[in-house]
């Protein structure tokens, strides 16, 4: 079942055209990277999902429901996660989250669980500081504990790792792996590295619409192997090799790549190079990495 | 209704811990005590001057002093009173909008409209704790000192002001749903001020106005009659749901 599905969004500011013709679904139980550049409209797209910004034309289905801009019944589903989340600064964390209870309609004794069971995952539990004086990392914290509060079905966090140094990336993204456990999760994020860690379906938007979209797994397969790449330690034994084989492309004087992916084309190199004594300096096969798939998707 | 009262809640935290709450009940009550003190204090004053005022030629004969007096600086402060108090609240939307801390709460599913009827609420029970306790601190020392019953519709008077506060609250909740900045907002009270006074220059249309409301002191000294100010009273009641009817409209449809 599809937690939630963006059908054919459409979005301008002005006349700049963020989102056109956006659309996409999140399926339940899954963590969806939503990878872009930044200005790429990955924002926009979840305030519209959220119903804080007003489509221009197109719809949003979070669990069935269609979302409506401005009243947010929808949101009774979602846990969301600001790039920056802003608290009121006087109150503790504690407080926080009885007040994100109380405000969501939860049960007292429901929030006081709740409470203790989040701060504690968040590693928060003996702050009894205002929020004033937390580093970002611990505010990003805290806003992951105010996101999962009343259990929901979709937690959406908007660039959740961007702003914070490798300790707290870290921390985040295994709060965000220990929780796939019990909700659908979809991030948006231009850390690829955070992608190939805890995604399960990614999603490539540039210029406002869907680029690639599907597992991890199938986006791979889309290019398989790259080819290799060959250093040698002459020029002249590199020239040697271009001039036996086609398909090679010098880099360098001594630096040559071949964007064949098959596997024998590059045992015959190799043996070439066997048997007519080059010296080799590395041999390196070339893999698809997102990089290189993004990089390809926003046209560099 | 509980999610409402919640909100309340943290509205209510927000005043306390952020000093605004005693720093503005301070003022009050300063005020309060003011007024009845510079009436006690002119007749000294006076005195003091007397004898350089003697020296260009002018004469000065015993001075009376009472209630009215008081009453007389409790009308010329409480202008300034109400312009301190909208400068102290007027950014309760737009400060919000500015950090940001609406977001999570908004994306909570929290009805728009109780963020709105929140802050109109605690805004005008503040408004309502600070003048009353004004007043009845003026009007306790008056009682003390000299003799209230000088003054005719004390409580209708005082009744007129605190409403036309309720009003302008009610203008400064409906800008800072408009508009994004806490300067706009008080460009945007203070125009609509403007323009009333503007229109009042027209003895035709003055009853009408909230801006008579303003003008309490003529009935203590019986210049005016209470049913003078009962269209205005019912007017600016209108006035001020209307207000506060749109202000739920227009944040509805909001970008946040």
């Amino acid at each position: 079942m599809e937690m939630l599905t963006v059908s054919h969004i459409y979005k301008a500011f002005g006349k700049k055209k963020v989102l056109s013709d956006l659309s996409f679904s999140v399926p339940e139980g899954s963590v969806f990277g939503f990878v872009g550049q930044n200005g790429a409209g990955k924002t926009t797209t979840m305030k519209t999902i959220l119903g804080l910004i007003a489509a221009d034309s197109g719809e949003i289905c979070i669990n069935g429901e269609s979302v409506s801009y401005g009243q947010n019944t929808t949101n009774r589903y979602v846990g969301f996660l600001p790039d920056v989340p802003e608290f009121y600064s006087y109150m503790t964390p504690k407080e926080y989250l009885d007040f994100c209870g109380e405000i969501t309609g939860m049960e007292t004794k429901k929030i006081k669980s709740r409470t203790v069971e989040l701060l504690t995952l968040v590693g928060l539990e003996n702050e009894n500081r205002h929020i004033k004086g937390f580093s970002r990392g611990m505010k990003q914290r805290l806003g992951i504990a105010q996101a999962l509060l009343n259990q929901p079905k979709l937690l959406i966090c908007d660039e959740p790792t961007s702003a914070l140094d490798p300790i707290g990336r870290k921390e985040i993204l295994d709060i965000l792996v220990s929780s796939k456990e019990q909700t659908t999760v979809l991030f948006s994020t231009h850390i690829l590295s955070d992608v190939e860690r805890i995604c399960t379906e990614v999603a490539f938007i540039n210029d406002g619409k869907i680029a690639i979209s599907g597992t991890l797994e199938k986006i791979r397969n889309m290019h398989p192997a790259a080819g290799f790449e060959i250093e040698l330690e002459h020029s002249e034994d590199a020239d040697k090799l271009l001039s036996v084989f086609s398909g090679g492309k010098k880099l360098t004087e001594r630096h040559l790549t071949f964007n064949e992916s098959d596997e024998l084309k590059m045992i015959e190199v190799l043996g070439f190079i066997v048997e007519q004594k080059l010296s080799l300096k590395k041999v390196e096969r070339l893999e698809t990495t997102l990089e290189s798939l993004f990089l390809e998707v926003v046209g560099e | 209704m509980k999610t409402f009262f919640a909100f309340l809640k943290k509205e209510n935290m927000e005043l306390i811990r952020s000093g605004r709450l005693a720093l503005l009940l301070l003022l009050f009550v300063l005020f309060g005590i003011m007024n009845p003190a510079i009436a006690k204090m002119t007749p000294w004053l006076i005195k003091m001057m007397a004898s350089s005022l003697e020296n260009t030629g002018l004469l000065i004969t015993e001075i009376k002093v009472d209630a009215m007096t008081s009453w007389t600086q409790y009308y010329k402060n409480i202008g300034m009173l109400l312009i301190i108090f909208v400068l102290f609240v007027s950014n309760t939307l737009t400060k919000e909008y500015q950090k940001g801390t609406l977001i999570l709460v908004l994306t909570k599913g929290l009805s728009r409209f109780k963020v709105v009827l929140a802050k109109t609420v605690v805004n005008m029970l503040l408004w309502t704790l600070c003048y009353w306790m004004c007043f009845g601190i003026t009007y306790g020392y008056n009682a003390y000192f000299w003799d209230n019953s000088i003054a005719l519709h004390l409580f209708y008077a005082a009744f007129c002001y605190w409403l036309f506060g309720i009003w302008i609250l009610s203008l400064v909740v409906f800008f800072s749903s408009v508009t994004q900045s806490n300067t706009s907002v008080l460009i945007g009270t203070g125009g609509i001020i403007i323009v009333l006074r503007l229109l009042s220059m027209f003895s035709s249309t003055k009853k009408y106005l909230p801006i008579k409301l303003m003008e309490g002191f003529s009935l203590l000294t019986a210049d005016a009659y209470v049913k003078d100010y009962n269209i205005a009273v019912i007017i600016t009641i209108i006035f001020s749901l209307v207000c506060i009817g749109c202000s739920i409209i227009s944040f509805n449809r909001k970008m946040i």
